[in-house]
């Protein structure tokens, strides 16, 4: 009996000794919740990058949820009326402001005064603005992109053109060579036939792109959309309608953009298309064809067709919901400090790093076709800053933006009235509560 | 033995057996029920409810009575959307009911391929509706869809299916038609073949034509039958979302925009939960009327035919 009871104590003492152990070397795992819209190339590239983070941090694992961003916004809405927002979320620049409306975002002035990376600085000047609104930091951004002006090298060559077209006036000429009916005349040309085309000299978008091409347009004639107090449409109608003219005689006028299109890769990839307004995304898709078929391809800025240059872009931003677990913040910062400084990986697929050190490298700077792209960062417009970015810029409904570009586009409405309209329904939209 | 008789009882056990109250049909109802209340009857009442705030799905509704609903006949885009669902709506149902039942017909008399006919008619229908919408964009595509290059072998123009805002509701009523015809061809071929052949036999030994076996018998006796599929017809083409947010996503304009997807995208993505749910009272509102009605006139014409 005494021995039983001498071998249990002694038992109970080792165990006291070891178990106490296992609770500290076991250390805290922190799951961080990290939601994006990318879907296709854009989201295996990101979760290559996600990987590479967990192998190395097994204390902080990152947990990577990507679904299309509508349906990807209504779960976070969800979510946050549950108080169970994610730690990270992703958005484009312009829906800040509504989510900021309904008080899901964390400003983010104090995470910026605490990290030695996530500072102003370190960032490109129109990345970082495009993140704030109201007065406050709201996004770290990670990536702009923007429109720039794919083009066919042989077809160029074939039509005797050298470089890629720099203004209105040289887009219009180097299209018309380039738009040729099945008798081998150009558009302008004497005998040409508008209604044999077989190569056109541009793509002529029947989508919200539309809206974007003419967003880039508007802009480089200095028109403004919103007035300064977001309340009401401060659209100048005359400066937009001669940028929806020059769109529309493309197309009707021009003959060098063709009607109704909507697979526009398809088209340039087939030649049926010397020119392709599109934006950094595309490049893969190009490397690809290239390397599969010598498909001969090069880029260049989007042209300055009026008074000076502009281009509509937008990106990709990271923010902190508001209805997410405080206790995580700390990681979920570590976390987008690593990304920041290694988004080169992110490059491959097309986007462009806002951080300056992954921008500036030789890496980044050496990839073929980025040039074009980088040297528009600083031009690049985003859509303005509203809480009603949805009911205005929303792009699967038919919004007033959308009806605009696809009347004036696919049937050939008048630019003036259909300017007037959208301007109208804005301010509707702006004036209910 | 086999009981095929029931068992013999006294009279007061007969009487007895009547009082007491039985609980297996209910118990066999009580699974889709709870399901029905929970995920049905719960939220359509909550909805209404939700239909008389404002409610951006953070933060409290707030209270503000019948405003949702005024604010509904000022809006130019719920017209939009009303006309645009009420045209798909009276295109669609004559084309399903129409076809539905001459398949079925077809597809009745002994003949030679007829299960596969069936087979083939009704396959569409157990495709999903976001598969049927992408297949159909690439079949209606302007320049590349296999529909314009044979089109274009018989020398017709690339047609724009779904870019020109005048083709684009024929070409989703052609979608659709193609993905549910079967069902209704389904109910109709059970309804045919309640009919006794007798009733058949009796009226050719009579001297009655195709023509007149089809409008005496035919018809009359399917009438429970059609008018099934049609009130189905209504009920779902009025709610149709799915292959139109696919193929057109309401464009080009505003040219496909239907009810439901206005509904989505009030409620959804621009966070105007009520006014979302306001619209969906009015779209609930409609489809009572419409059944009704259509009742209504059936049960008059059953009276009619019996008198």
């Amino acid at each position: 009996m005494k021995q039983l009871l001498r071998y249990a104590v002694l038992c109970i003492v080792l165990l006291a000794l070891v178990v106490p152990s296992f609770a500290t070397t076991a250390r805290e795992k922190v799951t961080l919740e990290f939601w994006g819209g990318w879907t296709g190339p854009d989201a295996d590239t990101m979760k290559g990058i996600v990987k590479q983070w967990n192998d190395k941090n097994p204390d902080i694992q990152v947990n990577l949820t990507t679904q299309a961003w509508s349906p990807l916004f209504d779960a976070f809405l969800v979510a946050a009326g549950a108080n169970k927002s994610p730690d990270i979320l992703a958005m484009h620049p312009p829906e800040i402001p509504q989510f900021v409306g309904l008080g899901l975002l964390t400003p983010l002035d104090d995470v910026i005064a605490k990290s030695t990376v996530i500072k102003p600085d370190n960032y490109l000047d129109t990345a970082w603005k495009f993140s704030s609104y109201d007065g406050k930091q709201y996004g770290i951004p990670l990536d702009m992109h923007m429109h720039g002006l794919f083009y066919n090298v042989d077809l160029f060559k074939a039509a005797g053109i050298k470089d890629p077209p720099k203004t209105g006036k040289e887009l219009l000429e180097d299209a018309r060579l380039l738009t040729l009916d099945k008798n081998g005349k150009h558009a302008g040309e004497q005998g040409f036939d508008p209604k044999n085309i077989v190569q056109y000299g541009i793509n002529m978008y029947t989508n919200h792109h539309a809206f974007y091409e003419w967003y880039s347009l508007y802009n480089q004639e200095g028109g403004k959309f919103l007035s300064e107090d977001g309340k009401s449409c401060a659209i100048d109608v005359d400066k937009a309608t001669a940028a929806w003219q020059f769109l529309q005689d493309l197309v009707y006028k021009e003959n060098v953009a063709p009607q109704g299109q909507t697979d526009y890769p398809r088209d340039f990839l087939s030649k049926r298309t010397a020119m392709l307004v599109d934006g950094p995304w595309r490049m893969p898709q190009l490397e690809d064809s290239q390397a599969k078929d010598g498909f001969n391809w090069a880029d260049a800025p989007f042209p300055v067709i009026f008074d000076k240059p502009a281009v509509w872009g937008s990106g990709h931003t990271l923010t902190l919901p508001s209805k997410a677990d405080p206790a995580k913040q700390g990681a979920a910062v570590q976390f987008l400090e690593w990304l920041a400084a290694n988004s080169t990986a992110w490059a491959k697929s097309g986007n462009l790093p806002a951080f300056k050190a992954v921008m500036e490298s030789k890496d980044f700077q050496s990839m073929t076709g980025r040039q074009a792209f980088i040297s528009q960062m600083p031009v690049e417009v985003t859509l303005p800053n509203t809480v009603k970015y949805n009911q205005i810029f929303a792009t699967n409904a038919p919004t007033p933006i959308m009806v605009m570009a696809q009347n004036i586009i696919l049937k050939q409405a008048d630019p003036r009235a259909e300017v007037k309209t959208a301007c109208d329904t804005i301010n509707s939209i702006l004036a209910t509560p | 033995m086999l009981r095929i008789l029931p068992r013999p009882r006294t009279v007061a056990q007969t009487a007895a057996a009547e009082r007491h109250f039985r609980w297996t049909p209910y118990l066999f109802l009580l699974p889709y029920l709870l399901f029905f209340v929970t995920f049905r009857l719960g939220p359509a009442v909550a909805g209404l409810g939700v239909s008389f705030t404002n409610w951006a799905v953070v933060g409290q509704p707030q209270w503000v009575g019948l405003a949702n609903y005024e604010a509904m006949f000022r809006d130019p885009r719920l017209l939009t959307a009303l006309r645009n669902t009420l045209f798909f709506t009276a295109l669609t149902v004559p084309l399903l009911v129409v076809l539905g039942l001459a398949l079925a017909i077809f597809l009745n008399q002994p003949r030679r391929g007829r299960t596969l006919g069936r087979v083939a008619v009704f396959t569409p229908y157990v495709m999903m509706s976001t598969a049927v919408g992408v297949v159909w964009t690439w079949l209606l595509e302007k320049d590349y869809g296999l529909i314009n290059v044979y089109l274009g072998k018989l020398g017709i123009p690339n047609v724009p299916w779904l870019t020109d805002e005048r083709a684009a509701m024929y070409a989703i009523v052609l979608a659709t038609v193609w993905w549910t015809v079967g069902y209704g061809m389904v109910l109709f071929l059970a309804g045919l073949q309640d009919i006794p052949e007798e009733l058949y036999e009796a009226a050719r030994i009579d001297g009655a034509s195709s023509w007149g076996l089809f409008r005496y018998i035919t018809l009359p006796l399917l009438a429970p039958t059609t008018f099934l599929v049609i009130l189905l017809a209504i009920i779902n083409s009025f709610q149709v979302f799915d292959q139109v947010y696919v193929m057109t996503s309401g464009g080009p304009g505003s040219a496909t925009l239907t009810l439901v997807q206005y509904i989505y995208v009030t409620a959804f993505q621009f966070f105007k939960m009520g006014y979302g749910a306001a619209i969906a009272g009015l779209l609930f509102a409609l489809l009572i009327i419409f059944a009704l009605v259509q009742t209504r006139a059936y049960r008059r014409g059953l009276k009619g035919a019996s008198a």
